[in-house]
C-alpha cells in the first residue's frame, strides 16, 4: 500500500498550521513545508487557492538520483526520501532538479534541509506532523492507491516522477463572484521572480567557460601539431576547478563528489573533469601525441557531461539546443583557434540560427545582450573571413567576449521547472475556468 | 510518553479537543482527537503552538515587583503575597473595598474562575465592570427574539442548501467550520459571504457581497421587504410561531433601491440574494460578531435574524441563525448576557459601575470611592479596551496594581506586582463552548514551573493572610486533587456528567437540542418568536421592531475619512499568541491594510511606515496595500502588542452598542499619512 499526502484545496484556508506543526516537531533550520498561494493579490478576475507542499517522496526521486555526493537515501520502511545534512556539500543540484521546490538550501548552514516524511513518527505509527496538524483536513496522509493519479490541476508539474501526492475534492478553480463587480479589480502585477544571476551561478559560468577554453586550446594545439609545455595551458586546466569549488559551501566534502557516478550527471561531470585534467597535464609534459588525443577526447566528453548536467535538470529545447551550451561552443572555439574558416562559418551559422529560433523577446534588458552577443560573433567572423589568418588579440577578445556572453545568457535561460514559477505563469496566461454552473 | 485528552480554553468558537503527549514535564506533541465531531482534525495553529507557549522562555514564572526605575525584579512568592494582602487590607480600610477594581478578561475559560468571586465576596466586594468587549449586543438581540441563545450543532451545517456567512470570517477565526461549509458545497449548497472586506473566507464561497461597514441592517431589511412582497415567506411558520409579524411587515420602508444607496450593493443583486434566501431553503445564517460591534449592532442582528424567522429557517435541520450556542453553558447561575449587566438591585457586594466599553473614562470618573487599586487577571485591558490612552492613564493614576499574567504584556508592564499565571495545562478545569455542544474536562498535565500558582491558590493564600473565612467549597485548598474534588462538587447535579467520563473526551451537554428549537418552544414572554419586542423598547429604548439606524460617525468636517475596522487575526486570540515564534513565523507581519485607491491618493506605497491618527490618538505601523479592502476603509487586526506597533484601540473611542452593553469598536474614522 503506497501512502502519501492527499490535498483538498477546497478545505485549505492558508492557516499554515501544517507548516507550524512541522517546525514544532522537527529541528529543520529551513521551512520545509510551505503554503503557496495562487493569486496572492486577490485580483477579482482570477481564482484564488492555496497549496500546502513539502516533499512528495517521489518514486523517481530526481533529487536523490542527481546528488553527486549521495547525501540522499531512501528509507523503505517509511517510503521516505531523506537527505543527510552531514554529507551534503551544498551544490544545490537537487534544488534545480526537484520540480516541487522541496529541497531548501540553508544559507547559514550551507546545506540542504528537506522534509523527511516524519519517518520516525511513521515508525511509531503516527502520521506526519504537518498532516496531523491540519485542522481542516485539507492535508492528510492516506492510502494513495484508490485515488486518481494526479492531474486534477494543470499547474502541478511532472507527475511522471510518481510523487506520493494526490489531489482530492473540487479543484476546479473559478474566480470568486464579487458584488458590486466594480470592486477589487486591481490587476495582478506580480510576475514570476526575475531570473537573476547569483554569486554561485558566476562560479558555474566561469567553470564551464574555462573548461571550454582549455579543451579548445588543447584541441587546437593538436590540430596544429604544436606540442609544447605551456604555463597558460596549466592555468587554463586548473582554473575551472578553482572556480567550481567556490560555489560549494562545504568544499572540504568535495572528495565525495564522484560517489554517485552511476546516476548523477553532476558526479559524472566532476569525474570527467578530474580525468581530463590528469590526462592533459600528463600529455603536455610527456609530449606523447596519442595521450594528447586521449586528452582532447576526454575534454570533449567533459563538455558533453557539463551540458548533460543542465539537460538533466531542464529537459527543454531552451536548454539542449541553446547556443551557449559548452560542446557546440567548444567546436566553434576550436575552429577559431585553429584557423579553420569553413567549419567556423558553419558552426557560427548554426549558433546564430538557434539563438534566433529560440529567441522570445522578454521586454527586459537581457534582450539587448542577445543582440550584442550576435553582433560580436558577426564581427569576429567577418574579420576571420576577411583574411586575417591568425587573428589578432583584439579579434580574439571580441570573439571570446561574445562567447562568454552567450554562456551568461545560457544561465539566464536555464530555469528548471519549479512549481512556484508554474503557478505564476498559470495566472499570467489566464488558464483557468471562468464558467460557473 | 504520557498521553492526555484536553481542550482549548481560549475565547474561540472552536474549543478544540486534542491529545497531548508529555514527557519530562514538557509537551512533546499535540495530536488531533477525532472524538469531537466539531473539531475531529485537531486544533488550529494556536492550539499547536502550545508546544512552544507552555515552555516558552519568555514566560513569567516568578513573582515580580516593580522598582522605582520601572524595571521588574523577582521577589519570593511569600513576600509578594504579603505585600498584596497588606496593601489590599489597608486600602479597604482607608477607602472601602469598592476602591478596588477587580478586572477579569476572557483569557482563559473554566469553572475555577468562580473561585475569585468567592474570595472577593468574602473580602467585602469590589468594583467590577459591566458589559463586554465582544458579543453582548448580538446575544441580547437573539435572546429578545428567540428567548434564548442557541443554534444547531456545527455539523448540521452540511444539511443547508444555502449558507449566508454574514460578517463572519471562519477561514481565520473558526477554521473548523470550513469543513462543514465545504461539505455543504460538495452536496450542492450555495454559499454567500456578506462583508465589507474580501476576507479569506470569501474565497471559500461562491460569491461575496461587499457591503459598506455598519449598513448590514439596511440590507437585511431590504431583503425582508423583497421576500414579503414576493410571497417568499413561510406563512404557516409565521402564524404558528411568530409574534408581531404584522408590525414588522408594516414597518419595512427600505426598498432595494434605497438600500443600494446605503449599502453600496446594487438593487438587482439585493433582489437576487432575497430570492436565494427565499427559495434556497434550508438556509443557515452564520453571522459574525464584528457586525454587532457597532452602535446599531443589536438592531442589526435582529434585522438579519428576522430573515431566518420569516422564511421559517428556525428549528429545522440545515437551517438556523448560528450566532452563539450557549447550550453547554449549564453551570452559570446567571446566564449570559445577563451576567454582563449592571446589577438591577445593586445590592451585591460587587459594584458594577464601570462600562467595559468606556473603561478608561468610567475609571477616571469613578467617585465615592475613587479607584485606588486594580487586580487584573486573564486580561489585557491596556491593549484591548477601546480608547486605550485613557485606560492607561486611569490605571497609572492608581496607587497599586496587581496583574496575574503569563507574559510581559502591555498590561503586565504597568503592574506594581506581577504574579505568574498558570497555563491551561497546570490545573484541572471544566469548560463549555459557544459553538459546539460539548462540556469538556481539561486535566492537569504539567507541573507549574518556577513559583507559578493557579489563581485558586493565590486566592487561598491571600484569604489566609487577610483572615477571611471561606469554606472548602468556596476556595479549595492548594493541590490539584482538591480542585478536582471541587469540580466534582460543581457537576454533582448532572447525572450525565461524570468526571471520569469527561477524562475520556468531550461529553454532550445535558439537555442538548441538536436541532435548536426543534420543539418550537421559545422562552420569550409570548412563548413565540418575538420579531416585535416590547422588551427591546423598554429595556434599550430602540424600536420594538428591527430597524436600520444609520451610524453617526464622529467627525463632521471629514478630517478622518477612513473607517477603521479592527477584526481578529488568524494567528491570535485577541492579544494572545502573537508573542510566540511559531506564530510570528507563520503569519504576516502586522500592518494596516488599505485599498490601492486610498493608498494612491495618499502617495503611500506598500510596506511604508505610516501614521494613523484621529482625535483619540495616533499609531505608527507598516502599511500593506491590499486588494481585499474596499476603498474608504482600512483594516488593522486587534491584539497587536504595542512593541509591534499596537492594535488600534488607541484610535477607538469608548462607545456602547445599542443593546447589551457591548463595545462599538468599528465606528471610528481615521486618517493616514506617511510617517517620516
Ligand atoms: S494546515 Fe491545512 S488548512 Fe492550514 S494551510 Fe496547511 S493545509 Fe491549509
Ligand atoms: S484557539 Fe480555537 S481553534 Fe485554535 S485550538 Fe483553541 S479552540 Fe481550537
Amino acid at each position: 500500500m503506497k501512502k502519501g499526502f492527499v490535498f483538498n484545496q477546497s478545505l485549505c484556508v492558508n492557516c499554515k498550521a501544517c507548516s507550524a506543526a512541522c517546525s514544532l516537531e522537527n529541528n529543520f533550520t529551513v521551512k520545509v513545508r510551505n503554503v503557496l498561494t495562487y493569486n496572492r493579490e486577490a485580483a477579482a478576475s482570477v481564482p484564488l487557492s492555496h497549496l500546502s507542499i513539502a516533499c512528495n517522496h517521489c518514486e523517481i526521486p530526481v533529487c536523490m538520483m542527481g546528488c553527486p555526493v549521495s547525501a540522499y537515501r531512501y528509507d523503505s520502511l517509511s517510503e521516505a526520501v531523506i537527505v543527510d545534512e552531514s554529507k551534503c556539500f551544498g551544490c544545490k543540484y537537487c534544488v534545480w532538479n526537484c520540480p516541487y521546490d522541496a529541497p531548501k538550501y540553508d544559507p547559514v548552514k550551507g546545506v540542504i534541509g528537506k522534509c523527511h516524511f516524519c519517518y520516525s513518527r511513521l515508525g511509531e505509527g503516527i502520521e506526519p506532523a504537518c498532516s496531523s496538524g491540519c485542522p481542516t483536513g485539507a492535508l492528510s496522509y492516506a492510502d494513495l492507491s484508490e485515488l486518481n493519479p494526479m492531474n486534477t490541476t494543470e499547474w502541478f508539474p511532472e507527475n511522471e516522477l510518481s510523487p506520493s501526492f494526490r489531489f482530492k475534492g473540487i479543484t476546479k478553480n473559478i474566480p470568486l463572484r464579487i458584488i458590486p463587480d466594480s470592486l477589487f479589480i486591481k490587476k495582478i502585477n506580480s510576475v514570476p521572480e526575475e531570473k537573476k544571476i547569483r554569486r554561485s551561478d558566476w562560479s558555474l559560468i566561469l567553470f564551464s567557460f574555462f573548461s571550454m577554453l582549455s579543451v579548445s586550446f588543447i584541441a587546437s594545439l593538436l590540430l596544429k601539431g604544436e606540442l609544447r609545455d605551456s604555463l597558460l595551458l596549466v592555468i587554463l586546466l586548473f582554473l575551472p576547478g578553482v572556480f567550481s569549488v567556490f560555489h560549494l559551501s562545504k568544499w572540504y566534502r568535495a572528495w565525495r563528489a564522484v560517489f554517485n557516478f552511476k546516476s548523477s550527471p553532476l558526479s559524472r561531470e566532476i569525474a570527467a573533469y578530474l580525468f581530463y585534467v590528469i590526462i592533459s597535464i600528463t600529455s603536455v609534459f610527456s609530449h606523447a601525441p596519442w595521450l594528447l588525443v586521449v586528452a582532447v577526447v576526454s575534454g570533449l566528453l567533459l563538455l558533453l557531461a557539463i551540458d548533460g548536467v543542465y539537460i538533466y535538470s531542464q529537459k527543454d529545447p531552451v536548454v539542449y539546443l541553446h547556443s551557449g551550451q559548452t560542446f557546440i561552443t567548444a567546436l566553434l572555439l576550436i575552429s577559431f583557434l585553429s584557423g579553420s574558416v569553413w567549419p567556423f562559418i558553419f558552426i557560427a551559422c548554426i549558433k546564430i540560427l538557434i539563438s534566433i529560433y529560440l529567441y522570445k523577446p522578454s521586454g527586459r534588458n537581457i534582450d539587448i545582450l542577445r543582440h550584442i552577443r550576435n553582433a560580436l560573433l558577426l564581427v569576429a567572423g567577418a574579420s576571420i573571413i576577411s583574411g586575417i589568418s591568425y587573428p589578432q588579440l583584439s579579434v580574439i577578445i571580441i570573439f571570446l567576449t561574445g562567447e562568454f556572453l552567450d554562456r551568461i545568457l545560457f544561465y539566464f535561460d536555464f530555469e528548471p521547472t519549479n512549481i512556484n514559477n508554474l503557478i505564476y505563469k498559470h495566472i499570467a496566461e489566464g488558464k483557468y475556468e471562468t464558467e460557473r454552473d | 510518553m504520557d498521553e492526555f485528552i484536553t481542550a482549548c480554553p481560549r475565547n474561540c468558537y472552536s474549543t478544540c479537543t486534542f491529545i497531548v503527549q508529555v514527557s519530562g514535564n514538557r509537551i512533546k506533541r499535540i495530536l488531533p482527537f477525532s472524538g469531537n465531531r466539531a473539531t475531529p482534525e485537531g486544533p488550529c495553529i494556536k492550539g499547536l503552538s502550545y508546544i512552544e507557549r507552555s515552555s516558552s522562555r519568555d514566560r513569567i514564572i516568578y513573582p515580580l515587583i516593580r522598582k522605582k526605575d520601572g524595571t521588574f525584579i523577582r521577589i519570593p512568592s511569600d513576600e509578594a503575597l504579603d505585600i498584596i494582602s497588606s496593601r489590599l487590607g489597608s486600602i479597604r480600610n482607608r477607602y472601602g473595598s469598592h476602591s478596588i477594581l477587580w478586572y477579569r478578561g476572557s483569557g482563559m475559560s473554566g469553572l475555577t474562575n468562580e473561585i475569585g468571586y468567592s474570595f472577593w465576596k468574602a473580602f467585602g466586594g469590589t468594583t467590577i465592570t459591566y458589559g463586554n468587549l465582544c458579543w453582548p449586543a448580538g446575544l441580547e438581540a437573539v435572546r429578545l427574539t428567540l428567548g434564548s441563545v442557541k443554534h444547531n450543532v456545527p455539523w448540521d451545517l452540511v444539511n443547508a442548501k444555502t449558507i449566508i456567512i454574514w460578517g463572519k470570517n471562519p477561514a481565520e477565526t473558526n477554521v473548523h467550520e470550513i469543513r462543514f461549509i465545504a461539505e455543504a458545497r460538495n452536496r450542492g449548497a450555495k454559499v454567500v459571504l456578506i462583508d465589507p472586506v474580501r476576507t479569506p473566507s470569501a474565497d471559500k464561497t461562491d460569491m461575496m457581497y461587499s457591503i459598506n461597514p455598519g449598513t448590514d441592517a439596511a440590507l437585511a431589511l431590504a431583503i425582508a421587504k423583497v421576500l414579503i412582497d414576493n410571497g417568499l415567506i413561510d406563512c404557516e411558520f409565521i402564524n404558528n410561531h411568530v409574534a408581531g409579524y404584522e408590525s414588522f411587515r408594516d414597518s419595512l420602508n427600505i426598498t432595494p433601491e434605497s438600500a443600494e444607496e446605503i449599502t453600496g450593493i446594487p438593487a438587482g443583486d439585493i433582489i437576487k440574494l432575497a430570492f436565494m434566501i427565499g427559495k434556497g431553503g434550508p438556509v443557515t445564517f452564520l453571522p459574525g460578531y464584528g457586525l454587532q460591534r457597532h452602535i446599531n449592532g443589536g438592531q442589526t442582528v435582529r434585522s438579519i435574524l428576522a430573515l431566518a424567522v420569516i422564511t421559517g429557517n428556525i428549528g429545522k435541520q440545515g437551517s438556523g441563525f448560528n450566532y452563539a450556542n450557549l447550550q453547554s453553558y449549564i453551570f452559570d447561575s446567571v446566564k449570559e448576557p445577563d451576567s454582563y449587566y449592571p446589577d438591577p438591585k445593586n445590592d451585591s457586594p460587587f459594584r458594577r459601575t464601570l462600562s467595559m466599553a468606556k473603561l478608561g473614562q468610567d475609571m477616571m470618573n469613578a467617585s465615592d470611592p475613587v479607584l485606588k487599586t486594580a487586580f487584573i487577571e486573564r486580561g489585557n485591558p491596556i491593549l484591548q479596551s477601546p480608547d486605550s490612552n485613557k485606560v492607561s492613564k486611569a490605571f497609572s493614576s492608581m496607587e497599586f496594581r496587581v496583574v496575574v499574567e503569563q507574559f510581559m504584556t502591555d498590561t503586565a508592564k504597568i503592574a506594581d506586582i506581577i504574579l505568574p499565571a498558570k497555563n491551561m495545562f497546570e490545573q484541572s478545569d471544566i469548560i463549555g463552548s459557544y459553538w459546539s455542544p460539548y462540556v469538556q474536562f481539561k486535566p492537569k498535565i504539567l507541573e507549574s514551573p518556577g513559583e507559578v500558582m493557579p489563581e485558586s491558590e493565590i486566592y487561598y493564600e491571600l484569604s489566609k493572610r487577610l483572615g477571611l473565612v471561606c469554606s472548602e467549597n468556596q476556595i479549595p485548598e492548594p493541590g490539584n486533587q482538591n480542585i478536582e474534588n471541587w469540580l466534582k462538587e460543581r457537576i454533582k447535579g448532572y447525572s450525565d456528567l461524570q468526571l471520569e467520563d469527561l477524562r475520556d473526551g468531550p461529553v454532550i451537554a445535558p439537555g442538548l437540542q441538536e436541532i435548536a428549537y426543534h420543539d418550537f418552544k421559545f422562552e420569550t414572554e409570548t412563548g413565540k418568536i418575538e420579531i416585535y419586542s416590547q422588551t427591546a423598547y423598554e429595556k434599550w429604548n430602540v424600536s420594538p421592531v428591527p430597524e436600520y439606524v444609520p451610524i453617526k460617525r464622529k467627525d463632521e468636517e471629514n478630517n478622518f475619512p477612513l473607517v477603521l475596522i479592527t477584526p481578529n487575526a488568524s494567528g491570535r486570540i485577541h492579544s494572545q499568541f502573537g508573542n510566540l515564534k511559531v506564530i510570528a513565523e507563520n503569519s504576516e507581519t502586522p500592518a494596516l491594510m488599505i485599498s490601492p485607491e486610498d493608498a494612491e491618493r495618499r502617495k503611500i506605497s506598500d510596506g511604508c511606515r505610516i501614521r494613523i491618527y484621529n482625535e483619540s490618538g495616533e499609531l505608527f505601523t507598516a502599511v500593506r496595500i491590499s486588494n481585499r479592502i474596499p476603498s474608504g476603509a482600512v483594516l488593522l487586526h486587534n491584539g497587536i502588542w504595542m512593541e509591534e506597533g499596537g492594535g488600534g484601540n488607541i484610535l477607538i473611542s469608548g462607545r456602547e452598542t445599542d443593546m447589551g452593553y457591548g463595545s462599538a469598536f468599528h465606528d471610528n474614522m481615521v486618517e493616514i499619512e506617511l510617517a517620516d
